[in-house]
């Protein structure tokens, strides 16, 4: 086989030439690869389907061709050794069997390793060495197609699950082979730099607000003329109408991370010897582009709680009653406001005297504490927890869920579970719609103005005097109903000019983080508004208890706060409040 | 945005191998001294607006401001040269640039007294930065340029900014 002199630095010449032409080709492979992974497991329930078959034909076609035209031999052949079982397999000569698909898909994870290295590889940095995984892949395949035609050759070894379709191919299909047909399902789309998008939606920003300020102005506000008024709706409903489509464009279906759990949980069914069935609902539902990417690591995660603690094996399943196979349930959908993904399995339910004895045993609380049911779930988001009694290769490492469930705070979501005994676990993650908006409340504080996000916010109120206790002669703790809370002034913390230094003459916002209350002292609560955030640069990275900035209606800057910091100052601030 | 004085067109030949320092320099005044930044740097100049105050950093940093949508840093260069601080005045000004940091180029503003204009400096009006020994840090500094009788600092906005800023190491 020639491939075992493939040398590694010669197939780059041409890339390293443009590293434009480098891009498109990686963009587009990863593409095709996502498209035939979905494809092949289609593929795997209906084997014998010649329009799926060439679904998975061309777009290795086109891998090989590109590949080849840019001198990635070793990209190249292996698309090529694939692309000759397929198209043996589309003209009837070769039966696709578990191995087959098997082998299909780990050539679909071997050139996506290798094509998404390939940038890397272009600039002169290491990649993984896969020429022993490519090697043996090459082999298998060959060892496949040499076996697939002894079948042919002998139709009545072939076993009968599938008789091999004899039709012939369609010509344009053969024929469609040299020039790959790109279907959209879509009417087109065209990929544009993320940053001009955001350029594109800073600029809609302002013009909103460029548009608020021209009809505030008092100079139209007296004029009496109908027209001109007429003139100023017309543009204040453009301008609300651009913002609402600039802001659908960082939108994208969640689609294609979906699709990615169903390889992930096919694997995982195949590794434990359980038989799941995983059910899609609402891939059309559209969330913020971050979102969709983000989502990814705790949804795997969670998948694999599903399959390795939620779902029981298949003779236990018998044993109690409900089908062999279980079934997993992956659904994306809008409500109040929010976007939820569940994840439904219909498995044995959370233990919750199991969770509560581990918790205990694990040292994450004290023994006799009574807990609701609620909290005890909640407990499985404990860092360190796993009722798992052995670790398995899929999970019970006790890293996970926690994890999952910062990952999806860091989105600003929040994580629900409901239970029932035997009967299966459901995960809610309610995710915000955008993450380019939050919804907050605007203070004041002497003569800056922040933005504290509302559902941060649990109460506000003027304390009275007899409400608010000191400690060495200053106001430290504000007592609301029988509970004590630390008091933090926004002004003192963000050396704010001109701030009330009064207690009882300033209004008091409760906020919490995982159920640590601080009170924020500020001058005054100007209102709730919707703002789009804005990142303060990686200038501000350090900056502890802000979030990012607002653009306000008048277009000049708010800080938004951001209460876990606003929390964690408090762990460190006597220093800072003394002085 | 009111006010703003576009330069991004002002000076496109970059001076060439040898006399690479010699081309175009927006000069701005800080105290009693003339300063001068290249002009490739430069964004743009506004007048000075409403900055919004950012806490647990460096005096020298004023705030951030928003720039038709974007958020970028202001930088008060008198405090960084530990000038005494001015009140703004009507010629003071938010001179936009681009600094290279180790890995980005990121946007940010610098408060200046007063812009004055951009002058063509040839490579024999160039001086190196003298040593003053100790007492003053001259790695920040292009060279001096001495133009119609007077002295202008030209500054390595990088190397005052920037990742490998002679004065703190870090942007801040």
């Amino acid at each position: 086989m020639d491939s075992t002199a493939w040398n590694p630095e010669d197939e780059l010449a041409t890339l390293a030439s443009d590293p434009e032409v480098t891009g498109m080709f990686v963009t587009e492979a990863l593409d095709h690869l996502g498209t035939i992974e979905s494809v092949v497991l289609q593929l795997e329930s209906t084997p014998g389907d010649v329009k799926l078959l060439n679904d998975v034909f061309r777009p290795f076609h086109t891998i090989k061709g590109n590949a080849g035209a840019l001198g990635v031999t070793s990209v190249q052949e292996v698309a090529h050794k694939v692309e000759n079982l397929l198209d043996l397999a589309r003209s009837g000569r070769h039966v696709m069997g578990p191995d087959e698909f098997e082998v299909v898909l780990q050539a679909v994870d071997l050139l996506t390793l290798m094509i998404q290295e390939l940038p890397a590889r272009v600039a002169g940095a290491a990649a993984t060495d896969v020429h022993a995984r490519r090697h043996a892949l090459m082999e298998a395949v060959d060892a496949l197609v040499a076996g697939g035609e002894g079948q042919a050759a002998a139709p009545a070894a072939a076993p009968a699950r599938e008789a091999p379709l004899p039709v012939a191919v369609p010509q344009r299909d053969a024929a469609g082979a040299g020039q790959p047909i790109r279907r959209d399902e879509s009417q087109g789309t065209v990929k544009v730099d993320t940053r001009k998008l955001d350029n594109l939606i800073d600029m809609v920003g302002e013009l909103v607000i460029a548009q608020s300020i021209l009809a505030e102005d008092p100079a139209l506000a007296r004029s009496t003329d109908e027209r001109l008024g007429r003139r100023l709706s017309q543009l204040k409903r453009i301008t609300s109408d651009l913002q609402r489509n600039a802001m659908s464009m960082r939108m994208v279906p969640i689609r294609q991370t979906f699709q990615k759990m169903v390889r992930l949980v096919r694997d995982l069914g195949k590794k434990s010897g359980k038989p799941i069935d995983l059910t899609l609902q609402g891939e059309d539902t559209e969330l913020d582009r971050r979102v969709v990417e983000d989502i990814h690591d705790p949804l795997m995660h969670m998948l694999r709680n599903s399959v390795d603690h939620g779902v029981e094996p298949a003779d236990a399943r018998v044993a109690a009653g409900k089908p062999a196979q279980a079934s997993i349930r992956l659904s994306a959908f809008h409500e109040a406001g929010n976007i939820v993904i569940e994840i439904a399995d219909d498995g044995a339910g959370l233990d919750t005297d199991r969770i509560l004895a581990k918790a205990v045993k694990q040292g994450l609380m004290a023994e006799g504490t009574s807990l609701s049911p609620a909290e005890i779930h909640q407990l499985i988001f404990q860092p360190g927890f796993s009722t798992a009694e052995t670790v398995t290769e899929i999970s019970g490492r006790g890293v996970g869920m926690d994890v999952v469930r910062r990952n999806i705070e860091a989105l600003r979501g929040r994580i629900e579970i409901h239970t029932a005994r035997g009967q299966g676990t459901t995960f809610s993650i309610r995710l915000p719609l955008t993450l380019a908006i939050v919804d907050g409340i605007l203070l004041r504080v002497g003569h800056g103005r922040f933005v504290i996000p509302t559902h941060a916010v649990r109460e506000s109120l003027r304390p009275a005097g007899s409400q608010v206790h000191s400690v060495h002669g200053r106001p430290c703790m504000v007592q609301v109903r029988d509970r004590l809370i630390p008091i933090l002034d926004v002004g003192d913390l963000f050396a704010v000019d001109g701030g009330t230094r009064d207690i009882t003459a300033s209004t008091v916002v409760v906020i919490e983080d995982n159920g640590r209350p601080v009170a924020l002292v500020v001058d005054e609560l100007l209102g709730k508004q919707e703002v789009v955030i804005k990142s303060l640069g990686e200038a501000f990275e350090g900056v502890r208890g802000v979030a990012g900035g607002a653009i306000l209606g008048d277009g000049r800057i708010g800080l938004i706060l951001d209460a876990g910091g606003l929390v964690a100052v408090m762990d460190k601030s006597p220093a800072r409040q003394a002085a | 945005m009111v006010g703003t004085v576009a330069v991004e067109e002002a000076g496109t030949q970059a001076g060439s191998a040898a006399p690479a320092l010699a081309g175009k320099y927006l000069t701005f005044a800080l105290d009693a001294e003339e300063y001068g930044l290249p002009v490739l740097k430069v964004r743009e100049i506004i007048k000075v607006m409403d900055i919004t105050q950012v806490p647990q950093v460096p005096p020298h940093v004023r705030g951030v401001i928003n720039l038709r949508g974007k958020v970028i840093p202001v930088i008060d260069l008198r405090a960084k040269f530990g000038l005494p601080s001015q009140e703004a005045t009507e010629r003071t000004c938010i001179v936009v640039v681009d600094v290279a940091l180790s890995d980005t180029t990121v946007k940010l503003g610098i408060v200046v007294d007063a812009v004055s204009e951009v002058l063509n400096v040839a490579a024999p009006e160039i001086d190196p930065a003298p040593e003053f020994g100790d007492r003053v840090s001259t790695d920040y500094m292009l060279g001096l340029a001495k133009v119609k009788g007077t002295v202008k600092i030209l500054l390595d906005l990088d190397r005052v900014l920037g990742a490998d800023s002679a004065l703190g190491g870090r942007i801040f």
